[in-house]
């Protein structure tokens, strides 16, 4: 045994366990955060799945024969159908039909389908039954795009029933309000796959590792005692403010960038062992716009800076930088929180409540935004943005405020719950 | 002669804690005065309500006629604080740290490295001003400290402990720097101390401070002699009864 081993691994837990902070953040919040997560997570799931039952898959029957109609039934297991006759199918029409039935998937059975079973059964295999399948691209999230995947089943399953490989399925996905022949929707949302897990991650990792930094450059300046002398020199103080935040997002920004780097590569290495044949995001309008990018990058400052600012007011309430460290990991359940629902439900799927919810935290914005700038919905970031800009504003009038008195000094928070036992500190007396 | 320093009947309550309890003194331009008590007498939270830092609860604080709570960034502008357990940033060297602090005070590139050089001069840490201030020891980071505070030729300096927890060379040359300092450029300070022998020898007057109240106040030799003492520390311990 290491002679005062013991003795130093004693101190070490008195001192971690006497600090409120740090039981705070250690103990409470993962105590807290992971139930709510889970709770958070099985409320949306659940309410996907029971979406996705009601969902409705829209048949347009163009053969009326006796196979179309067994086909038709055969689908009916799986989901629900609703059927229509007789249609001639463009890009308007698909899109009122969808939009009649409140349904984001179609197949059509086109005429000659039961002439050609008939064929394939009595033995001509070269002549295949086709059905052309349209599923709606909503870019949502990985539990999202399962739609097709259930179609397939049925497909397979219909086949493997009837004859191996008689019925073959013609996909398209429609894209903002376009059909794009000849895209299938799962490939597609494999290939969106990556977006739907990085930007979430990203925003993360950015959000937690911005805010680690800004709340160590204030509490430092409590901690190595500089930050009296700058509050008596003859400056504004709210320089001093905006100088700590600029410098955090400076290095923040870094950071992403470095970060983002090195999560494209991993996940350009992932990506590579997809088979996505020859769908070119950017000719299918999801690869975002100039405007798109500039809209994201908005959004994404101005989430940064209220988080910045956020950490900035939460670090004076510490004396050092452990302190500081412990207290804005308190944060790091609203931040984790939007990220894990956004990156597997769209967040227009969600139950009321909780869309309420991600709505109300600043740092779902950035996440819903990459999203909407893919699908072009503008609108949606530019709301984020003023929402977030709105709450920056209160945040940042409240640490000015905070600079401007001698809060930024004397500002501690007292857990006596958790202390009750602790005298009155004396230090301000002397 | 009107008053640099004119404190009225300061109050300081923290929670229920009367830090600052009715204390009134006042400051002669140019002259060393000093605040004396023993730890907790409410020296520090006198310093830092003259300095703008805290607020008072009430009573009024005026430098050179500017309140300290309506006119605080009138009143930052004629002051340099001090505080006593202050720090420097450990990145930067002394020299870096110098001309920081010199670009508050002056948008003039070159007037900003003459303070910085005066500074760096009153320091007498010569060489070592390259190096990071992580490198220095107590001693060395208080000099360069008290020569931050002095720099821009304050009209009050006000210095929280200036030679605490030095050794006797850099308490000795930290005290000749503050002496040299007020006699040459007219500057005029206000400092706090628990060590009573040496306020005895560097302040004009000073003010023992006891629970937030001034306790006596005057010339130490004035002191000394009304108490019949041969120290200030004994003047203070028959001042609250100690003796």
């Amino acid at each position: 045994m290491l002679k005062g081993f013991g003795n130093i691994l004693l101190k070490e837990i008195k001192e971690l366990v006497r600090d409120p902070k740090i039981l705070l953040a250690m103990l409470i919040v993962p105590l807290i955060m992971f139930p709510v997560l889970g709770g958070i997570m099985s409320y949306s799931m659940q309410a996907a799945r029971e979406q996705a039952e009601k969902a409705t898959l829209l048949v347009v029957d163009n053969d009326g024969g006796n196979w179309s109609e067994l086909f038709t039934e055969y689908l009916n297991f799986s989901v629900k159908v609703s059927v229509v006759n007789n249609r001639t199918l463009n890009n308007t029409v698909t899109l009122k039909l969808l939009s009649d039935h409140n349904a984001t998937q179609l197949i059509e059975i086109p005429s000659g389908f039961s002439a050609n079973m008939t064929e394939y059964k009595n033995g001509n295999t070269k002549i295949n039954a086709t059905v052309n399948f349209y599923g709606i691209f909503s870019g949502g999230g990985i539990l999202q795009e399962v739609g097709s995947a259930i179609i397939d089943d049925s497909v397979s399953g219909f086949n493997r029933l009837v004859a191996p490989n008689a019925v073959y399925t013609f996909k398209s996905t429609i894209i903002k309000g376009e059909i794009q022949k000849n895209v299938d929707p799962s490939i597609l949302s494999r290939l969106m796959l990556s977006q739907a897990i990085a930007m979430p991650i990203t925003i993360m990792i950015l959000l937690t590792y911005s805010m680690s930094i800004a709340a160590t450059s204030v509490a430092m300046e409590k901690e190595e005692k500089t930050l009296e002398t700058l509050l008596t020199l003859p400056m504004d103080r709210f320089a001093i403010l905006m100088g700590k935040l600029s410098g955090s997002i400076l290095i923040a920004g870094v950071g992403a960038i470095a970060y983002m780097i090195g999560f494209n590569y991993y996940m350009g290495s992932i990506m590579a062992t997809i088979p996505s044949g020859t769908l070119d995001l950017v000719s299918l309008g999801l690869a975002p716009s100039l405007l798109g990018y500039l809209l994201l990058g908005i959004s994404l400052f101005v989430t940064l800076l209220s988080a910045l600012a956020l950490a900035v007011i939460m670090s004076a309430f510490s004396e050092d930088v452990r302190g500081a460290q412990s207290l804005v990991g308190n944060l790091t359940p609203i931040i984790i929180i939007p990220a894990l629902v956004l990156m597997y439900l769209d967040v227009n799927s969600l139950p009321l409540a909780l869309k309420i919810l991600i709505y109300v935290l600043p740092y779902s914005h950035p996440i819903i935004a990459a999203r909407a700038v893919t699908m072009g919905d503008y609108w949606t970031v530019v709301f984020g943005i003023v929402y977030v800009t709105v709450f920056t504003l209160v945040i940042m009038y409240a640490a000015s405020r905070l600079f401007a008195t001698e809060k930024i000094l004397t500002a501690k928070l007292k857990f006596r719950w958790l202390r009750k036992h602790e005298k009155k500190p004396t230090k301000e007396l002397q | 002669m009107s008053s640099t320093v004119e404190a009225i009947d300061v109050v300081k309550v923290f929670g229920d804690i009367h830090a600052l309890d009715g204390l009134s003194f006042s400051v002669k331009p140019t002259e060393i005065f000093g605040l004396i008590g023993p730890n907790g007498a409410g020296k520090t939270t006198a310093l830092r309500v003259v300095s703008t830092l805290l607020l008072p609860t009430s009573g009024t604080v005026k430098i050179f006629g500017s309140d300290v709570v309506q006119k605080a960034a009138e009143v930052r502008k004629i002051i340099a604080y001090l505080p006593e357990e202050a720090g420097t940033y450990r990145n930067l060297s002394g020299w870096e740290y110098l001309e920081f602090m010199a670009k508050f005070n002056t948008k003039d590139k070159n007037k900003t490295r003459e303070m910085a050089k005066e500074a760096a001069e009153i320091t007498g840490l010569g060489e070592r001003l390259k190096d990071k201030t992580k490198t220095y020891s107590k001693g060395m980071k208080r000099r360069l400290l008290v020569a931050r505070a002095l720099m821009n030729k304050p009209k009050l300096a006000i210095l929280d402990e200036p030679t605490s927890g030095l050794d006797v060379l850099h308490a000795y040359h930290v005290r000749e720097i503050i002496k040299r300092y007020v006699k040459e450029q007219d500057v005029t300070v206000l400092l706090s101390s628990h060590n009573m022998l040496e306020v005895e020898h560097l302040c004009d007057r000073v003010a023992l401070l006891n629970k937030g109240k001034i306790v006596a106040e005057g010339k130490p030799q004035e002191l000394k002699e009304n108490f019949e003492s041969a120290n200030l520390e004994e003047v203070f311990a028959k001042v609250v009864g100690l003796a």
